[in-house]
Order: C-alpha cells, then structure tokens, then sequence
C-alpha cells in the first residue's frame, strides 16, 4: 500500500447558527437554536431521537428549508428568513457522511469517492491521485474496483467517508455515522475517525445520541431536548458539570438527589443539602445559584462503597445492597439509602453480597448543584 | 470563489421544469375530460360544436338505458365473484399449500395476463357459439338438439373475463397472503387455539382487507371493460355501457351527447369504486404495513395436494392452452369445424394476413406506436414520478391526483372526451397516429407511474442527498444517480407499456383514422366483416409479434441490467 502524498489544502470555514426555527407544518422540530463553530473545530450535536438535532445539521446542508433565523458559513450568507435567501445544498461548499452511508450500488468504489471531484470537472489524472489518496487514508485502496455492492456495512462506511472529504469540503457534516455498525467495529472507527479529523483539521459537525462517541471526537458538545439546547460545553465540562437534571441523567448515568438548602451548615466553599430523610450532602455550586430546594447530581461512578466506615468528614452513610448486577467492565449496585434508591457502578476484585449493611461514601467535589 | 461562479451559470432549474411537465401532463389528462362533460351537457344540434345549448337532458334521458345499465352490473358482479374465486382459491393454493410444483405455477400464473380478453373472447366465440361453436356441433354430431353452450349470453362475457380477470385476483391476494407473518398464526397456535379457529379468528380478518380491496379494483376494472362484451355481445344484442356507447357514436347519425353522459356516468361509478378501493387499501390492510415478505410455512394437505394439483393444471388449461389451441387450430383450416379433414387445412390466412396492406400496415403501426409509447412514455412517467414522490414542490400531491385520474375512467369513455378535444385542436392531429401516441400516453400514465414509482419508492433519499452534497446539480444528479437506479423500473415500465399499447382497443377504436389503423381494432373488425379464420391467424399474429418485440427487449435489457465492476 502506497500513501500517496499531497493532502489537498483544506480550507476550514466557521459556521453559525442562529435563531434557527425549523417547522414541519404543526411540529416545530427545533425552536431557535444558536450556535458558532469555529474554523477547524469539531462540534457534536448529542441528544435522544427527536431532540432535533439531525435537523439541525441538515439545515445546516441546506437539505431542510428552516422557517426562521440565520445560518452563515465564513460568514456568508446561506440561509436568512429575513432576506428569503437559501443557497442550494450542492452550492455551499459542504460535504456530508449520512447514516445510511448512501453509497450508490450501480458504480464502483472509485467510481463513489470520484464522484465529488468528476462534478468539480477536475482532471481524470488528479481525480485518480486524489481517490487513491482517500481510498489510502480509510484503508480501502485495494478495493477501489470493487462494486459498492459487494461492500460490508464497515467497507461502505470507509466508502462513504472517503467520498466526503476528497474533495476538500470546507466543512464535513456527520449524521450518526457509526449507528448501522455493531459495538466493536463502532468503538474502532470512533478511533480512526478521530485521527482522520486532526489529520484533515476541517471544521465538522457531528450528530450522535452515543454519549461516548460525543465525548471521544468532539472538541465541544451541544446537548438538546425537544429542539432547544440545554448545554454547551466541552466533553469534560459537561459531563462533570452538568447543567441541569437532564444533562445529567443524559451525559452518563447519575443520581439526583433533592434536598433542602441547609446554610448555616455550608462551609469552605460547599453547599449542603438534607433530603427528606434527614442526611446531610455536602456538594459544590460552581457559582450556581440555588433557592431553599436544590438538586445535586452524583455520577455513578463516583459513589464508593465499603465495608468499614470511611475516615472523611462529610457524606459517609450507612447503606444496605439491595441488589447486584455484575456486567463484566463493571459491578451495578442498587443501594438502599435514605428511604429511596442509588445506583453505584464500580470495579472491585471482591463483591459485595446482596443484603449486606456497609457504608456508602462520595467526594463533596463529585456532587455538583444543578440549574433547575 | 468557485461557488459564486458556478452560482451565475443559468440553467432551467427543477421548479421550472417540474411546472411544466406537470402543467403538460395535468392539461393531457384534464382536457379531454373537460370535453366530456361539455359534450354531456350539450341538448341543442348533436353535431354542433360547442354545443349551442346546454342541459342536463341527456342526464334525465338516461332511464331509457336503464337496462343498458343492469346488463353491466349483471356481467361485472358475476365476472368479479367468479374472478376472486379463482384468485383467492390460486392464492391460497399457492401460497398456502405443498402442492407439486408450486414455484412453477407461480411463475406461470402471469400467462393468463398475456391472453387477453380479446383473444379469449375470440376463442371462446369458436368454441361456444351458439350455431358454430366446436362443442355445439360435437353435441349436434352426438344427437343433440340445439345447443348445449351458448357465449353470445352475459355468462359468457362473465366467463372470459373471469379468465382473465382471475389472474389479476390471484396476484393482489396472493400479494397479501405471502406478506402476512407466519408468527402472527404460530402464536395463536401457541396460544392453544386449533387450527380450525386460527384460521377463522387470525387468518381470515388479516386476509379479508385485501380480498375485498381486489374484489372492488376487479369489479371496477370490469364496469370499463369492452373487447369481450364486444365480441361476444354485439351478435346478440347484448350492450353493456362500454359496447352501447360505442353504438351511439359509431351509429349513424352520431349521438354524441348521449354517449358523452353514459361515459359520465360510467365515470362517477367507477370514480366512487376506485375511491373506496383506495379506502380499504390504505386503512384495512395490516398485514402489508411492513412490506417485508414471508415464506409463510405450507400446509401438509396429505392426498389433496393432488387434486390441488389438479385445479391449477384445470384453471391455466382453460385460461391459456384452450384458447390459445382453440385460435391455433381455427387459423389452419379453410372453415373452422370442430372435425379435423385432411382437405380443409391450409396456411392461406396466414399468407392472406401477412399479404394484405391494411393488416401490414396495422401491424406495423401498432408495433410503431408500442416503441413510440414505451419511449416517451419512459421519459414522462419517469419524471412525473420524480415530481410527484421526490421533488417536494408544492402542488406534487396534485399532480398525483390528476396523473392517477385515467385509472377511474374506461379508455373508450376517456377516447370520447380526446375525440372532441383534439378535433377542435388547432394542429391538425385527428386521424393520424399522433393523436393515439398521445391517447397512450395519457391513458397509460398511471401504470407507467405506478410501476416506475414502485421502484423509486426503493431508492433511499439519502443516496440523492449525498449527490447532492458532492455538489452535484439536479439535472446531474438525475443523469448519474436516480436514472441508473431507477433503470429496473424504467426497464419494466416500457415493457409493459409496448404491450399495453400494441394490445390496446377501446382507445384506438374510437381515436384511429381510416389511414392510420392499428392492429387489434383491425382484429375485431376482420371478425365482424371478415372470416374468423382470418381473424384467429391476425390474433395470433398480434401475439407472436409482441412475443418477438418482448424477447428483443428483454435481450436489451438484460445487458442494460448487468451490474457494474467485477
């Protein structure tokens, strides 16, 4: 295999989003949405089906007419409600990578990946240097004269990768790429996808529901519900730091614990809370600002659990296993505590028994205030 | 940059493209049937056009043909029980049972739809006329009396077009049979119910949607039906509305209007037939919801299947062989009889059909007009079906609704209203074969479509999108993504227009000019004028003709259809 040279000069452009309405008749699929994405950056549009976000980015495409608001590319103008413009999709100077793939059965693997450049009317020459050189990048140089017919879901996936970025698009667009492929193939592609981004450096924007893939690819992450956006934030802001209750619950697994303020208790820079049942939680704010009820989250993963009681301070209760999940990465635990239930996920070498009465701990940096 | 550049070029966009195909094909349609009406209204000179003086007399003075009227609910009810019969009984046979050679019979089953019911007609005429009829004069020649079958009757027509009809049954249930999952059944069975009441409370409520939906599109199908009433009524002065319509206009003097408010009539009934057929398909049919297509598990029959054997051996026999050997053996002799003699076999009505110009030139013309249709038709249909299912403008729905019209109205009636449109038409086209191209091409728009937008239903809409995110403009993405994916169905649309279009009658009857004929009107009047010796050698003629243009076709298609790569 030969790595051809000469990566094309990909002009990276900065998008931006605002305002953006899109209605379907009586559905308002997203209501106003705004958002920048800066040249080279990879942004990622997480959420649950219907949350709008796959129409998002195919406003951004131009292949769904919004009903309101503003969307430009390096500052051009290519969606405006106000001035009735909307450039065509094949006019913007984008590139797209759908779910389905949409490989085209009636030709070749080359004959795919050319297809961007042959509609460019670039020379026959240049095209073979450049597919040669994506079909490489992906890995499929070898089977450039094979018909995308015969292509397993992974091949077609490479194919389809291949075909958008060869033509050095200003900005690659990705609609839940990796949800046709089985959990192993997706967790390898989520790797070479990363590398081929900050080996390309074009500004993409990426659609998943997959909580991990958003955190593995993404330089920042927008999370939506119901067509708006709840946060935005990078990977690690949001999920340390989830804004609110659904982020939270969304953004990896997490406890919500509802408490009442308890001010005279809060010192060194904690927010204490006590639930209904009486136990006192201290948490951080992170200059949130809570009423006299507030909601801390506390990841999963971030409880401990052990049979002797912790030396710490602040929030060591006693707790009983109700009951064990064992999941092969992890153990679940489903605790009862406080008259309700937790969920703990941990890894240890020695199981706790179902029934057992032990101690439940968790660090005061891990319980953060949420925005109500 | 490149973008603005490319931007500036002008080329016709898909809107104004899609506007005019659109606008053509609703003026196609609509146009005549404006005229229709208008003749419909017309009270004052039959002959005069416009008409000088409108009311809804011709209307009231329907009541005069109110028997006209029963003939036809008589024929067609019985054709459509005696059809989904059959077909339900084929279906079932087929899909249900281990009966020998089932994939066979399955194939075969598209055989009956190629004897159409002309050709039936004509058969079934030498078989059992009253007077000449094969087995009449076997009887006769056993010591019988008069006869003992007798065509020329509304059974008869019944018969022939239950024949035909029968196929097109077992196709749409035999379509619901095979889409219905097996695990819908199993679980009942699971569950404990019998067989038995598996099959009255799961089976049949799954089934009994698209029975009825066939029945009524059968039923429908055989209000507008002409060729066999023609044939086999006309003798005995049996007119359905089709057959009574064509005596009006054809009668001299003329009678149009109330011609043109029987047409109407016909419409509306079939128009409200067509309506509820769409009713049933679009809300009862549960089992087809998925689309997906079982191998639903056969039944073990034991010694029956033998006998099931039997009957689908029995139904393709009569539907097929007997006609075709029927037509066959009448075409070899001097004088058709049901006794073979050495001295009356001969080969002159083949020569005689072949040497004669006006059958030539019919031939030639049919076969011309088949290509002509299949062609432009291709093109039409295709982007009308783009329009209507891919396109998203504004007013696609509508021009679904008025390309589908030619469905709910008989050919002969739509003939009628493009019989006045077009003589009034500034370019004269009347009497030439123009005017049947564009007869076809109207009247066959809705298979075409149906069939191309079967497939185009298929074609996901991203593998357009993506075209189009490569930059690819409309007309290039149409020229290198949907037409070589599309090429299956526009492969099968021609086809079957070529054989719609040489094979048909109720349109060309009415619309060909004494110097431009076609071949299957010119059939039926060699039968009333001619011999049907003649006759049977010119109908199998037709056949094999078509058979010869579909293997050519299917040739050139199959190299069209070869994938690429590897």
């Amino acid at each position: 295999m030969i790595v051809s040279a000469s990566p094309p000069a990909a002009r990276a452009a900065s998008i931006e989003v605002r305002d953006l309405v899109v209605r379907y008749g009586t559905v308002t699929a997203v209501r106003g949405v705004s958002f920048s994405v800066a040249a080279g950056e990879h942004l990622t549009l997480l959420g649950p089906s219907g949350c709008g976000k796959t129409t998002t980015l195919r406003a951004i495409a131009g292949l769904e007419k919004p009903t309101a608001g503003e969307i430009r590319i390096d500052g051009a103008v290519m969606y405006d409600a106000a001035s009735r413009t909307q450039v065509p999709p094949e006019r913007r100077g984008l590139s797209m990578v759908f779910q389905s793939y949409a490989i085209w059965p009636h030709m070749t693997v080359f004959d795919n990946v050319a297809y961007g450049l042959r509609v460019r009317r670039e020379r026959e020459s240049d095209i073979a240097q450049r597919v040669g050189w994506a079909l490489d990048l992906v890995q499929m140089g070898e089977l450039a004269g094979r018909s995308a017919s015969k292509l397993s879901g992974g091949q077609q996936q490479r194919v389809a990768l291949a075909r958008a970025f060869v033509f050095s698009p200003s900005v690659l667009l990705f609609d839940e790429p990796l949800s046709n492929l089985d959990a192993k193939l997706r967790a390898e592609m989520r790797v070479e996808l990363k590398e081929l981004q900050r080996q390309l450096g074009i500004t993409s924007v990426y659609v998943t529901h997959d909580l991990e893939e958003a955190l593995a690819i993404s330089d920042r992450v927008i999370v939506m519900r119901d067509g708006i956006i709840e946060q935005i934030g990078t990977p690690a802001q949001i999920y340390d730091l989830p804004r609110n209750a659904f982020v939270a619950d969304f953004v990896g697994s997490a406890n919500l614990i509802r408490g009442r303020r308890r001010p005279e208790l809060e010192q060194g820079g904690f927010v204490v809370l006590e639930t209904q049942g009486g136990a006192l939680i201290h948490g951080v704010a992170h200059g949130r600002s809570a009423g006299r009820e507030a909601v801390f989250s506390a990841r999963t993963v971030h409880l401990q659990l052990s049979r002797e009681r912790p030396a710490s301070a602040h929030n060591v209760w006693p707790a009983r296993v109700r009951s064990r999940v064992f999941q092969g990465d992890f153990t679940q635990y489903h605790l009862d505590w406080d008259g309700r239930r937790l969920v703990l996920r941990c890894v240890t070498s020695e199981p706790v028994a179902e029934g057992t009465d032990c101690f439940l701990s968790v660090d005061p940096r891990h319980c953060v205030l949420l925005e109500e | 940059m490149e973008r603005t550049e490319r931007a500036r070029s002008w080329r016709p966009g898909p809107r104004l493209v899609s506007v005019l195909v659109g606008g053509a094909a609703a003026l196609l349609v609509l146009y005549p049937i404006a005229y229709l009406i208008q003749a419909s209204l017309s009270v004052g000179d039959p002959q005069s056009r416009p008409p000088d003086a409108y009311g809804l007399d011709n209307y009231t003075g329907l009541g005069r043909y109110a028997h006209i009227f029963g003939n036809t609910l008589l024929v067609a009810a019985t054709a459509t029980v005696l059809a989904i019969v059959l077909g339900f009984g084929m279906a079932w046979i087929l899909s249900r049972t281990n009966v020998p050679g089932r994939a066979a019979f399955e194939q075969l089953m598209a055989m009956p739809y190629y004897v159409t019911p002309l050709m039936g007609a004509l058969a079934w005429a030498l078989i059992a006329a009253p007077q000449s009829g094969f087995v009449n004069q076997l009887w006769r020649a056993l010591g019988g009396e008069g006869h003992i079958l007798d065509v020329n009757t509304p059974w008869g027509i019944a018969w022939v077009m239950a024949l035909f009809e029968g196929a097109v049954a077992f196709v749409m249930i035999g379509a619901v049979m095979k889409s219905m999952d097996p695990a819908l059944e199993e679980a009942s069975q699971v569950l404990g119910a019998g067989r038995m009441r598996t099959m009255l409370r799961i089976t049949l409520p799954l089934v009994l949607p698209g029975v009825l939906g066939a029945a009524v599109f059968v039923f429908a199908e055989m209000l507008g039906s002409f060729s066999a009433a023609l044939v086999l009524g006309l003798p005995s002065r049996f007119y359905v509305v089709t057959t009574a319509m064509y005596q009006l206009v054809s009668q001299y003097p003329p009678r149009f209007p109330q011609a043109a408010a029987m047409g109407v009539s016909l419409f509306a009934v079939m128009f409200v037939m067509v309506y509820i057929y769409r009713r049933i398909i679009s809300r009862g049919t549960y089992v087809t919801i998925t689309g997906k297509a079982f191998r639903p598990r056969a039944m073990d029959v034991g010694r029956l299947r033998w006998i099931l054997f039997g009957v689908c051996l029995g139904y393709l026999s009569i539907a097929v062989v007997l006609p075709v050997l029927t037509l066959l053996y009448a075409s070899v002799q001097r004088l058709a009889t049901a006794f073979p003699r050495a001295g009356n076999f001969t080969l002159s009505n083949y020569v005689t059909a072949l040497s004669l110009d006006a059958v030539r030139s019919a031939l030639w013309n049919s076969l011309l007009l088949g290509c002509a249709t299949a062609g432009v038709g291709v093109v039409l249909m295709g982007f009308l079906s783009w329009i209507i299912y891919r396109s998203r403008l504004p007013g696609a729905g509508f021009i679904e609704y008025v390309v589908m019209f030619p469905q709910a109205v008989p050919r002969l009636v739509f003939a009628f209203g493009m019989l006045w449109a077009w003589l009034v038409f500034p370019i004269p086209i009347y009497g030439t074969l123009w005017l049947l191209l564009i007869a076809y091409l109207t009247v066959f728009m809705p298979l075409g479509i149906r069939t191309i937008s079967g497939v185009m239903l298929q074609i996901d809409r991203t593998l357009e999108e993506s075209a189009q995110m490569c930059g690819a403009s409309w007309g290039y993405r149409l020229r290198t993504v949907t037409m070589p994916l599309l090429r299956p169905g526009l492969i099968a649309a021609a086809l079957l227009l070529f054989i719609a279009s040489v094979r048909e009658l109720g349109a060309s009857i009415l619309l060909m000019g004494p110097k431009a004929k076609v071949i299957t009107p010119a059939i039926v009047e060699s039968w009333f004028s001619t011999s049907s010796e003649l006759t049977a050698a010119m109908a199998l003629l037709q056949t094999l003709a078509v058979a010869l243009a579909l293997a050519f076709l299917f040739a050139v298609a199959r190299r069209a259809l070869r994938p690429v790569g590897e």
